[in-house]
């Protein structure tokens, strides 16, 4: 029988392919999740405005 | 990234190394198919990983339900997602073994179509957690399904003996010593820790960005 080795590239490259996808997407998600959480704590830890004074109280009618 | 996930990233990649070594380097070319035979060291050990990771998937389904632990969710989601990628693996890669051995691409024999089948519903099972926004009635969903779908790993195993098939009997787990040189046994062995413990560094690493991600979304 012919050895076909386009066939062995074939397979190995395949699963080189779905394997090597998987971890860059694995990746992608690790950094957009840091880069979210970034953000979050941004927002946290920006100054808030002085809480202003309620004003006077509203007559009851 | 924590250290034990680099350390298995590091073994993995190691493994594969090794592996590839194994394949390539050591195990003969074998007599009657010739060298596309070496698709076997990839074909048998990725759908031995998928096996393990869905029955990884059944034992944390049923810790979830027994206990409701947010890890058990989260090891089964995990694992069924790296079930998924390497039973895809499986698939294509017989598909390609198949063509210059059997003189066709696919065909509707027992093993393939129970493997396909086993392939789908885990789609399915990652699909049904994707739809449900509530994340524990997703999880309580996704457990039973997780339960249920277990059911086809001894199907796609022994659909070799229940039924006349094209594919071969089991090389591995089956009963006696396997039917192959030691060599070739030895090069399967090596891909097969190899993909274990890329397994292992995949779904560590997936069952950590899920907890981020529910951290970060709560």
């Amino acid at each position: 029988m012919p050895d076909n080795w386009s066939f062995v590239l074939a397979a190995y490259g395949l699963a080189a392919l779905v394997l090597g996808g998987y971890w860059r997407r694995l990746l992608r998600l690790e950094r957009e999740l840091v880069a979210l959480e970034r953000r979050r704590g941004a927002t946290r830890d920006e100054p808030r405005s002085a809480p202003t004074s309620p004003g006077p109280p509203i007559p009851r009618r | 990234m924590t250290s034990r996930e680099r350390a298995l990233g590091w073994l993995a990649g190691l493994g594969l190394t090794a592996g590839l070594v194994m394949a390539f380097g050591v195990a003969p070319r074998e007599a009657t198919q010739g060298n596309v035979q070496r698709i076997m060291y990839l074909h048998v050990p990725a759908i031995l990983v998928a096996y393990l990771a869905f029955g990884v998937v059944l034992v944390a389904s049923v810790i979830y339900l027994w206990g409701r632990a947010a890890g058990a969710d989260r090891l089964a989601h995990a694992s069924a997602e790296v079930g998924v990628v390497f039973t895809g693996i499986n698939i294509a890669t017989g598909a390609i073994w198949g063509k210059p051995t059997w003189g066709t691409w696919w065909t509707w024999d027992a093993r393939l179509t129970s493997v396909s089948i086993m392939f789908v519903i885990y789609l399915g099972y990652l699909l049904l957690r994707a739809m449900i926004e509530d994340r524990e009635r997703a999880a309580r969903f996704a457990a039973v399904l997780g339960i249920v779908a277990a059911l086809d790993i001894p199907l796609v195993h022994f659909s070799v003996y229940w039924w006349r098939t094209l594919h071969q009997p089991p090389t591995l787990l089956r009963p006696g010593s396997p039917p192959m040189d030691p060599t070739f046994v030895l090069a399967l062995m090596v891909n097969l820790a190899a993909f274990m413990l890329l397994y292992g560094y995949f779904t560590a690493k997936r069952v950590r960005l899920l907890r981020q991600e529910e951290e970060v979304f709560a």
